[in-house]
């Protein structure tokens, strides 16, 4: 199943890059090559030997949204720009990029090379009487490619996130799993396990109750519950560790490994305090209000995922993955 | 009541850790283990765990990176729109039922950008934010805890998993169209 879901999220990715490409291509939904007509204010004439001018460049929302046809920008558009002047009445002009910026520059941006910047020639300028302000015809940088671009560029940041994230997992991991050892070593981990055992025989019937997979199974939740990731996800690999030790068939998920980690999927946390934090940032009135509805969603997602995951485990095609041994299996399991 | 609830939850989340330090330490301590021996024992094991699981998270999230840069979310909403207007659940608030078992940042960002366009108190607000608490990131759960333990067959846990996210959501939009709606 994942194979096919990650060959998909990969075709599906790299084909719809290039079919929206095609489509900006096609519909020129950049404008590359042509003019925009904007007014140039001039906060800075050129002093020296250079020839550098410095302003803003003011464009009314209704001719923004008509030039690039959309609907998404509600104030006339204020950019710092910078232009150089040529003999000829022509030049270029470099627009810094910032959070104010229409997201429509704001993609041509991430999308040139130089990422917070946007270029290109002015076709004409024409300077009022006073010198205090021009109108001006920009042409931008052609813009092309720009899905094809953003999927390269994202598989390699992600896959430098991915090893980030793992690195940033041993401190905590070597922290938890040191407690967890004492804990082992003096009992109470068995303490803990046997005070739930009618719960976890229920939910893990392949494990014995007094397994170590259990206590720590025990302690993710709990940890989950309360919110405490950083606890939590040592906690769930000490558990899946110790799952793996009793799992007939290495390299293979066991049943109660997927029933653990349906339960962690469905997240429930008693306070969802990231979504409360954003929600307070944005100006709620009442932040906490999500807390009951969000009980009950991550409550169904774990009671449906949980009975799925043990309606699923009985499909023959599930059960014989778990017993037959395919000599591609056997290899895995020596390596 | 919902205070005193979020006040005794906020209470236990912040002594947990620190008083379980204390009670395991102590306690192993009392039982007579050679408690700095042991815990440097056990904590060897979080380098070798955490690089185990680079080769599965690098393939996991390169593959999620690519769909979303792809734009194929876009066309991928505007082809389920139809079948989540019949739950009434709001076209907007799509995007996130679909995003939230690929990626946690991402959601995170769906949903902050949603509240400030209609605002953290409006349907679409309550509903994103609920949506957000309902579900973690599965495919991420998937790659980090099954990559630790060297898993590459998850068997039934992908289907089981996008099982709970769609219950997630679907018990996520009852639950506000109920409380909420007007």
């Amino acid at each position: 199943m994942l194979n096919y879901i990650w060959i998909s999220l990969i075709v599906i990715g790299i084909l719809a890059a290039i079919g929206n490409d095609i489509k900006d291509e096609t519909s020129n939904t950049y404008r590359n090559g042509v003019p925009l007509e904007a007014t140039f204010e001039v906060q800075a004439v050129p002093s020296g030997s250079a020839s550098t001018w410095k302003g803003e460049v003011v464009i009314p929302k209704e001719r923004f949204n008509e030039f690039y046809g959309v609907k998404t920008v509600e104030v006339d558009v204020r950019q710092p720009v910078a232009i150089n002047v040529g003999p000829l009445n022509e030049g270029t002009f470099l627009l810094s990029v910032s959070d104010a910026t229409p997201s429509r520059w704001k993609e041509m941006a991430k999308s040139a090379s130089s990422k917070d910047k946007l270029t290109g020639k002015i076709q004409k300028i024409i300077f009022a009487e006073d010198k205090k302000s021009a109108r001006v015809q920009l042409v931008f940088e052609p813009i092309r490619f720009v899905k094809i671009k953003a999927v390269t560029q994202a598989a390699l940041d992600y896959a430098n996130t991915a090893v980030e994230i793992s690195i940033g997992l041993i401190g905590i991991m070597a922290l938890w799993l040191g407690i967890m050892k004492i804990a082992e070593e003096a009992g109470l981990i068995r303490v803990l396990t046997r005070m739930l055992t009618p719960l976890t025989r229920m939910l893990f019937p392949d494990v014995p109750p007094d397994h170590p997979a259990v206590g720590a199974m025990i302690m993710n939740m709990a940890a989950n519950m309360l919110g405490l990731n950083n606890a939590a996800t040592p906690m769930g690999l000490k558990a899946m560790e110790e799952l793996n030790k009793i799992s007939p068939k290495a390299g293979t998920a066991t049943n109660a490994m997927v029933t653990f980690l349906t339960i962690n999927t469905g997240g429930l946390v008693l306070i969802p305090a990231t979504a409360i934090a954003v929600r307070a940032a944005a100006g709620s009135v009442n932040p906490g209000i999500i807390i009951g509805t969000s009980i009950f969603g991550a409550g169904c997602a774990t009671v449906f995922g949980v009975v799925a995951a043990r309606l699923l485990q009985r499909l023959p095609k599930y059960k014989r993955e778990l017993t037959a041994e395919s000599p591609a299996q056997q290899e895995v399991s020596h390596g | 009541m919902g205070d005193l609830f979020r006040a005794l939850v906020n209470l236990v989340s912040i002594l947990t850790i620190p008083l379980m330090i204390l009670v395991f330490l102590s306690w192993g301590f009392a039982k007579k283990v050679k408690v700095y021996e042991v815990f440097v024992e056990g904590a060897k094991d979080g380098f070798s765990t955490a690089v185990r699981i680079i080769p599965y998270l690098v393939a996991m999230l390169f593959g999620i990176a690519i769909f979303r840069a792809s734009g194929a979310m876009e066309v991928l909403t505007s082809v389920l729109a139809p079948v989540t207007n019949l739950i009434g659940m709001p076209a907007e608030t799509l995007p996130m039922a679909l995003l939230r078992p690929l990626s946690g940042s991402g959601s995170l960002g769906l949903m902050t950008e949603l509240m400030k366009t209609h605002g953290p108190d409006s349907f679409i607000g309550v509903l994103v934010s609920t949506m957000y608490g309902s579900s973690e990131t599965t495919f991420y759960v998937l790659a980090v805890y099954f990559g630790s333990v060297n898993i590459k067959n998850t068997r039934h846990a992908v289907p089981a998993g996008l099982i709970a996210d769609l219950f997630g959501m679907l018990g996520a939009v009852f639950i506000c169209r109920i409380l909420f709606n007007v």
